[in-house]
């Protein structure tokens, strides 16, 4: 069973100086149990609009989305998923641990169970010490990696992080980051938005791109950054003298026959590759282009 | 009980409460009828305060503020939210409600050992009137959340459940001016207007039983299961109203 599907996903916002505006448009991708999966897009896509929907959040205007097999909807589907909204805000009045309490607790925890994973998160997320203060106090940081902590409380099956890495610094990404692939080792689902291309790469299984709310790739990382190899930059050494060479693709075996029967000795052969940062860009231009 | 509003509250209830028996010695002939005036005005002031300032910005402050994204991201539906939110506010108003009946017991206890009355205190008439002074207050609280549940500023909660609190507690009074002998000079359609907001409004006045506890007047079981029966429907209604207005709102 898939973790999450979302079918033909249509919401249109009514506005009054606008009329309709279409935030999202016939959206569907599935993502199945134990893969990372990144929902790239810049902002305004319609990211956050479909994980509100997801989230039971606002309602869709069209289309469908079930979590682990149940509609969004019904509460009952939240019960295996763990929640961090983009720039989470909690009761301030509570401390960090009251809230990790707080959230044990509408999952039907023991207390005990609450008291160990409670205490287990704060340290990972390196929140011991402010665990006992108001949250009105937690800097920016601070509140992003309890929003972090309260999704992992119940350890649950799937993860749905609207712009995971918002607000932190980069210890606090790259922490985050390592959750994310040991969360992939215990076998579970993640699935988290973000418009920062490096966090993609370095993280997920299968990437979806948005951009202005329609789906316009989904593709594995591994396959995205292999096919898009552009070049090939050849180290070949001429009579003791080591150069370095730029060829394009389709010149790639004509240029290696003629240096062989030139007698230069290759030795390296290194694919030039376009990063996800450039396959993204290139389909927002696309996407520009198509529009115009 | 972390607000410092309700600690501002707290020191204002123990405040009336010193100052009862200083005041009700103002009137010499009548002391203990003064106390009990006074203790149930307090209380039931303090409850309206409470009332008006915790439901008007229960709701709608959460989602100002987007804790609603974090707590509706739980399995909890958009009508425990709001229920569990309703019971809890509730809860505190009932606490609050007993405190203050514990603090003007003693208080009228005080005036009344200055100068003892020829008609003891009825401490039965007394919790009866302060209970459904409560339930007053509680469906009052209803109405502030059906307000909260749609508003999206603090003002049209605030304000209507102020403004249907004034026009609740005066319906009574107009409803039998307009349809005795002086109504007969109003337009035919004038009274209609007048009785359809009668039943419209929540009738407060139904709840006051400030005259039963102040000269020990008997109670009426008909009159006060009546009463109970309507808060249960109105407040029903009313909270149902709310859940269907928050089931729908869009949380984005």
């Amino acid at each position: 069973m898939n973790a999450l599907e979302i079918s033909g996903l249509t919401k249109i916002y009514r506005t009054k100086k606008q009329g309709k505006v279409a935030a999202l448009q016939d959206l569907s991708l599935k993502v199945a149990s134990g893969e990372i999966f990144g929902f790239l897009g810049p902002n305004g896509a319609g990211k956050s609009t479909t994980i509100k929907i997801v989230m039971g959040l606002i309602n869709a205007s069209a289309g469908s989305v079930s979590v682990f097999g149940k509609p969004a909807l019904d509460p009952q589907a939240r019960v295996k998923v763990g929640f961090l909204p983009e720039n989470p805000s909690f009761y301030d009045f509570l401390t960090g641990r009251e809230y990790l309490q707080f959230v044990g607790r509408t999952f039907n925890m023991t207390d005990e169970a609450i008291r160990n994973s409670a205490d287990r998160l704060l340290d990972l997320l390196e929140l011991s010490q402010a665990a006992d203060r108001p949250m009105r106090g937690y800097s920016k940081g601070m509140v992003q990696r309890l929003g972090l902590a309260q999704a992992m409380v119940h350890d649950p099956d799937l993860y749905i992080l609207d712009e995971p890495m918002s607000g932190l610094d980069p210890v606090g990404r790259a922490l985050v980051k390592e959750i994310i692939k040991d969360l992939k080792q215990r076998g579970k689902t993640v699935f988290f938005s973000t418009h920062i291309t490096a966090d993609i790469e370095v993280v997920c299984d299968r990437v979806g791109i948005v951009a202005a709310g329609k789906l316009r790739a989904v593709d594995t990382v591994t396959n995205i950054l292999q096919s898009g190899v552009e070049g090939y930059l050849l180290q070949i050494s001429r009579a003791g003298v080591v150069e370095e060479l730029l060829v394009e693709k389709s010149q790639l075996q004509q240029t290696l026959a003629d240096l062989l029967s030139s007698g230069a000795i290759i030795e390296r052969i290194e694919p030039k590759r376009k990063d996800m940062e450039a396959f993204f860009l290139d389909i927002l231009a696309n996407q520009s282009a198509a529009g115009r | 009980m972390r607000d410092r509003l309700l600690h501002l509250l707290f020191v204002l209830a123990v405040l009336s409460l010193f100052l009862i028996p200083a005041f009700s010695l103002f009137s010499m002939r009548q002391v203990q009828e003064l106390a009990v005036t006074l203790s149930l005005s307090a209380l039931s002031f303090l409850l309206l305060v409470l009332t008006v300032l915790t439901g008007a910005s229960s709701i709608w402050r959460d989602v100002e503020r987007r804790y609603t994204f974090s707590v509706l991201g739980l399995p909890v539906s958009r009508a425990d939210f709001v229920l569990g939110k309703f019971f809890a506010i509730a809860l505190l108003l009932a606490v609050v409600a007993v405190v203050l009946a514990a603090g003007s017991f003693v208080a009228i206890k005080i005036a009344v050992s200055v100068y003892p009355a020829d008609i003891p205190v009825n401490w039965l008439n007394f919790a009866v009137a302060v209970c459904f002074d409560y339930l007053k207050y509680v469906l009052l609280l209803s109405l502030a959340f059906v307000f909260s549940a749609v508003s999206t500023s603090f003002y049209l909660p605030f304000l209507g459940a102020i403004a249907i609190f004034m026009a609740g507690s005066a319906s009574q009074e107009v409803y039998e001016f307009v349809t005795g002998s002086a109504g007969k000079d109003f337009a035919p359609l004038a009274r209609s207007v007048v009785k359809l907001v009668y039943y419209v409004l929540p009738n407060f006045a139904a709840f006051d039983l400030k005259p039963q506890a102040i000269y020990a007047l008997p109670l009426v079981p008909g009159t006060l299961l009546l009463t109970l029966l309507y808060f249960v429907c109105y407040t029903g209604i009313m909270l149902s109203l709310a859940v269907w207005s928050f089931s729908r709102r869009e949380l984005s």
